[in-house]
């Protein structure tokens, strides 16, 4: 009997070796030496072709898989559609007429603070990317920092908290670090000032016991005193809760005139509910992280009514035609619908576009013969001073030393849920 | 350690002063947050609700533990199978009137998570059943871990959409009265609770297999000699605790938006519940379940809700420390093996 | 037989060590050009090695537990978590609370804090463990679950002392002196692995000393040992209160290498995740850890790069299935983990060769004296 066992174990593990040896074994390495560049000739002549340089790497690492799944998925494909864009440009062409092609590096860190610092580390150690875009969640786009700041290498999060570009103990921006997404902030400025055009003097904070959600809480909370609003209640629940009950008795006893709650989905929508259900007429704002069809989906007729402050994307055709962020916004949904085969889009994948565009644009200030060091710094110089007036699909961005985030309030555009579907929801319509 | 209070006079007193003492308590602090009376009986019915679910689950782990002496952490993952499948199936668009729909929908995910439970049984537990407890606790731990990241590959890690089964729509019903809500549905889980009870007490006290499965879980060996084969009392009591997940899965789907990782938390609580009673009874198993489902609700709802876990772990380690033979019912069994 | 396995322990911490320094000094004098990972075809990194070493230090002290001592732990990961915290928060009190500047940021104060993390978790794992360790089997795994599970909660709430659920940063390297800094990575290598080593060498002596035989005993069969007069309560907080110490000491080098602590990493996943690698490696043996620890991060490694590439999926949704079926798979069929089946295995297989070898040797008699194992 127990050599049977034995022999068994035995067989299996040697198939398992087998096995590993050979997806070691074979499989594409990723490559090692840059290509060789070319002799430059002495004057080069217009007509000739672009001579072509060493090949340029962008790191990029998301959290497609895992709980944050519906954000970080749609920011991998929007990296492997501007791939395939950036292919059939042939790459980037540097000021001195140096064609280099540009590869994305893309990594999946499962929303892991652990995997997040390995994939960066990887991506700036291994990889020798030149810049970094990363990642989906605060919590791991804080985790990173000290990645980046230590190997002096840009990384552009896709991800809204404040501790992720502001240091908290000095107040200053971090040196390499920028973000694209509006921030908490920003959204917490609409709420408030729409309860208080509305009349509602006290409020009641619902809010996801994680990185994002106290941080929806900090900046809603700061705006709304700032309004003049008073807050009577604040309550959390875990992002896996799916009863609320405790917290919306505690919200109807506090005798607030709505409530805000400062979560993604599917928990956001699984609270707006539990609101609607108990208090059905009273106001309720939420945050931009709802801002996918899915939380409306699984909201149903709780949503009806509902407001919050979404990124351009999804209000596109309200937009006068001269706002400058249209034709990007309208490019973007039609390779991203084209990509995918009529998938919605998606704010999040617009926040992985702008971090990208922008990466491509300072490697195309690049000269030929920089070292990457030399490389790295050029293009974290390139975005924080040549980054102005930058229309994208998340706002209109303006970096400066003292703002790597380069958005204000106007990036966002607030919306109602109307027959279930957001529409604009103007100021003046208040 | 706390083998002191042993006379039942002096046991009695004491909980009834400890009783009293939370109570006061909890009006303090519900005081603090100008909780009115109708928000403490929302608070319980609500309360009750989620309890009746950690019942149903519980009796999935008495089931279980009772017969095999394993504890299944896998019970989670058949509640959350039940739901997924019931609304797969539902969702799949067969040429069905609603309500036909529905009830097949409910009897494919009771079938199917009841066929998962057997071959999980056969094909890991029955391999390893000479094995040590350590063993199979890693066992049952390896098929929770390989349950969920095999949901979250076909359905994805959104959550998705149950109807009520009153309205066979998204919206649910509501009862109001007098400031309090009531979900239809909650009703729809009280009377399957009673059912179950009802069926589950009829298939152990008048069927033969359900005395040959009590008999096996008050004694393995003599059921053995009676001739009573326990590999198919193993087999038997997966399938009850399968059935038992998956039933409480659908019946609570339309409640809270059925996700792939919704087994983990539930699975938690029932097994709280399950210990209450102390892993072997059955009616221990229910109260422990409605018990906490209502101590929890209110101590989240006087304190602060971000702590509701932390309460379920609270008692889980109180009861473990100081009477892990239950509370309810149950008895001086499996602690010492 | 005992002199045997002295040895082999022995051979195995100087075949450990050699092989620890040779790829160390392929990643510090970096020959022609060739970087440590270049060796296992860009999978393995630096990163994932130091990250093995400092999850081999906390499966060490949960193999003497769980393997030695029998006890079920599944909140492993909440020591680690409070030795992570207690590095994190006492290392930046200088910064984030301006208190003790000048004592709190300079060189030595982190080392004093991986100690009194070491000390304050070793208290904790002592009071709770006289109570908790009472229970057996299947109420001692919830227990230590529960007990995880809080710690975890509680990291991610006091946002004022904890840094919430984003967690703190800006926890500093580990330097000696006010000059040597143990870092970047190819230097804090070697604190972790020299740390890992010596750990390895402490439990190996513990394991083979009375206290280890005591350990057997209880795991064998409590009451026997009890009956024979060991102290089974004491020798079993004790085994608790060790593998917390050491939980903990890994938790503030991981502070020191992420120079960030959040709750994420500490969650009940990461308890089943410690006791995967336990399992797959093998809890009858100190070896067992490191080995469990490598076999399931170069599997992950595999499943990332090689996966990706070959099939076009993406890795990390069939990641956790194979770990759940592996880790299925082996306990059903080597219990004992991959390191013991595995040695017992070849042993099977060599004893079979020789007997082989002898019956066509010898022509007439043959002692079968081959004594069952």
């Amino acid at each position: 009997m127990k050599t049977q066992k034995a022999s068994f174990a035995w067989s299996v593990l040697t198939i398992v070796m087998v096995v590993s040896l050979a997806l070691a074994a074979c499989g594409p390495t990723p490559t090692a030496a840059p290509a060789p560049t070319e002799a430059p000739t002495a004057a080069p002549t217009p007509t000739e072709a672009p001579k072509v340089g060493t090949p340029y790497k962008i790191g990029f690492n998301s959290s497609a898989t895992g709980t944050y799944a519906s954000l970080g998925l749609p920011e991998a494909k929007t990296a492997e559609i501007i791939q395939g864009q950036i292919n059939a440009a042939g790459g980037v062409v540097g000021p001195d007429g140096v064609r280099h092609d540009v590869k994305i590096i893309i990594y999946d860190d499962e929303n892991e603070a652990d995997k997040a610092v390995s994939n960066v580390t990887r991506l700036i150690l291994e990889d020798e990317v030149i810049v970094v875009v990363s990642t989906t969640g605060s919590g791991t786009s804080i985790a990173h920092i000290p990645v980046c700041e230590e190997n002096e290498t840009a990384c552009i999060s896709m991800a809204s908290a404040k501790p992720i570009t502001t240091n908290p103990e000095t107040g200053e921006e971090y040196k390499w670090m920028f973000k694209t997404p509006q921030t908490n902030g920003h959204a917490g400025e609409w709420q408030a000032a729409y309860l208080k055009a509305i009349g509602v003097s006290k409020v009641c904070i619902l809010y996801t016991d994680d990185g994002y959600g106290k941080d929806c809480l900090a900046e809603f909370k700061g705006a709304a005193e700032a309004a003049g609003l008073e807050v009577v209640y604040e309550a959390g629940y875990a992002k896996t809760d799916t009863e609320f009950s405790a917290q919306v008795a505690g919200a109807e006893a506090s005798g607030c005139e709505a409530v805000e709650i400062g979560s993604t989905p599917a928990v956001a929508s699984l609270a707006t509910i539990a609101v609607r259900t108990a208090m059905p007429d009273i106001p309720i704002t939420l945050g931009h992280g709802v801002c996918n069809q899915a939380h409306i989906d699984t909201a149903g007729e709780a949503a009806e009514g509902t407001v919050f402050p979404c990124g351009k994307i999804t209000v596109l055709d309200i937009l006068p035609e001269d706002d400058p962020q249209k034709p990007v916004l309208e490019k973007y949904i039609e390779d991203y619908t084209a990509f995918t085969g009529g998938e919605p889009v998606s704010t999040f994948g617009g926040h992985a576009w702008d971090g990208l565009e922008m990466a491509i644009d300072a490697l195309g200030s690049l000269n030929e013969g920089m070292t990457l060091a030399e490389q790295r710094v050029a293009v974290r110089d390139y975005l924080e001073n040549n980054i102005k007036d930058w229309p994208g699909i998340s706002g209109v961005f303006t970096f400066s030393p003292t703002d790597h985030n380069g958005l204000t309030k106007e990036s966002l555009v607030f919306v109602k849920v109307v027959d279930g579907k957001w529409v604009a929801f103007p100021e003046s319509e208040w | 350690m706390p083998r002191i209070v042993q006379s039942k006079s002096t046991r009695i007193t004491l909980t009834v002063v400890v009783a009293i003492v939370i109570i006061v308590l909890v009006l303090f602090l519900g005081s603090q947050k100008n909780l009115q009376p109708r928000h403490y009986i929302q608070l319980t019915i609500d309360g009750v609700r989620g309890g009746s679910i950690y019942a149903l689950m519980a009796l999935g782990f008495v089931a279980v533990y009772s017969v095999t002496g394993i504890i299944n952490f896998a019970q989670g993952e058949f509640v959350m199978l039940g739901a997924m499948i019931c609304l797969t199936v539902y969702d799949l668009g067969l040429p069905l009137p609603p309500v036909i729909k529905l009830i097949v929908a409910i009897i494919a995910g009771v079938f199917l998570t009841t066929l998962i439970g057997m071959i999980i049984e056969r094909a890991t537990i029955y391999p390893a059943r000479r094995s040590p407890v350590v063993t199979l606790i890693i066992i049952t731990i390896g098929v929770t871990i390989t349950l969920r990241a095999g949901a979250l590959l076909v359905w994805g890690a959104d959550p998705y959409v149950l109807p009520a089964f009153t309205t066979l729509a998204l919206e649910d019903h509501i009862f109001r009265f007098g400031g309090i809500t009531l979900q239809a549905q909650s009703l729809w889980i009280w009377a399957t609770l009673v059912v179950v009870l009802v069926l589950l007490y009829f298939f152990l006290e008048r069927t033969i297999m359900g005395k040959a499965l009590r008999a096996c879980a008050i004694n393995r060996r003599a059921a053995q000699l009676m001739g009573i084969n326990p590999s198919r009392m193993s087999l038997l009591s997966f399938v009850m605790a399968a059935t038992l997940g998956a039933i409480g899965g659908i019946v609570l789907g339309p409640v809270t938006r059925p996700i792939y990782d919704m087994g983990l938390m539930l699975g938690l609580r029932g097994f709280v519940a399950a210990i209450m009673g102390g892993l072997v009874s059955a009616p221990g198993a229910v109260m422990g379940g409605i018990i906490l489902g209502v101590v929890e609700n209110i101590a989240a709802g006087v304190t602060n809700p971000t702590y509701k876990s932390v309460v379920s772990f609270i008692i889980l380690i109180v009861i473990l420390l100081f009477r892990p033979q239950g509370i309810i019912g149950g008895g001086e069994r499996g602690v010492e093996e | 037989m005992k002199n045997l396995r002295q040895h082999l322990n022995v051979i195995g911490v100087v075949v450990l060590t050699v092989v620890i320094v040779a790829l160390g000094a392929v990643e510090v004098f970096r020959p022609l050009g060739i970087r440590f990972s270049d060796l296992t075809g860009r999978i393995v990194t630096m990163d994932t090695m130091i990250r093995i070493g400092i999850l081999t230090i906390v499966l060490v002290g949960l193999n003497l537990l769980m393997g030695y001592a029998g006890q079920i732990s599944l909140g492993q990961a909440g020591f680690y978590a409070l030795g992570a915290y207690a590095s994190g928060i006492l290392s930046t009190l200088a910064v984030r609370y301006k208190i003790l500047i000048g004592i709190a940021d300079s060189w030595w104060w982190p080392w004093l804090s991986i100690i009194a993390g070491m000390v304050v978790t070793g208290v904790f794992a002592y009071l709770v463990g006289k109570p908790i360790l009472r229970l057996k089997g299947n109420y001692l795994a919830m227990a230590t679950l529960g007990l995880g599970v809080i710690i975890y909660i509680l990291g991610g709430q006091f946002p004022e002392i904890t840094g919430g659920y984003d967690g703190l940063t800006g926890v500093p390297r580990l330097s000696i002196g006010s000059s040597f800094t143990l870092w970047p990575m190819e230097r804090y290598y070697f604190l972790v692995w020299g740390v890992a080593i010596v750990v390895i060498i402490v439990a190996l002596n513990i394991v083979n000393s009375r206290i280890g035989r005591a350990l057997r005993a209880i795991h064998t069969s409590e009451v026997a040992a009890n009956t024979s007069g060991v102290d089974t309560d004491s020798y079993k907080v004790q085994a608790l209160v060790v593998s917390a110490m050491f939980a903990s000491l890994a938790g503030s080098l991981y502070a020191h290498f992420q120079s960030a602590v959040s709750p994420n990493p500490f969650s009940f996943r990461a308890s089943v995740e410690l006791v995967v690698m336990a399992a797959v490696g093998g809890l009858s043996s100190i070896w067992g850890a490191p080995f469990g620890v490598g076999i399931i991060f170069v599997i992950r490694d595999l499943i990332r790069s090689r996966l990706e590439d070959i099939f076009h999926v993406r890795g990390g949704e069939y990641e956790l299935i194979i770990y759940g079926l592996i880790l299925v798979v082996i306990m059903i069929f080597m219990p004992e983990g991959l390191t013991t089946g595995l040695t017992k295995a070849l042993r099977r297989t060599g004893r079979r060769t020789v007997q082989q070898l002898s019956r066509a040797g010898a022509a007439t008699s043959d002692s079968s004296r081959t004594s069952a194992s």
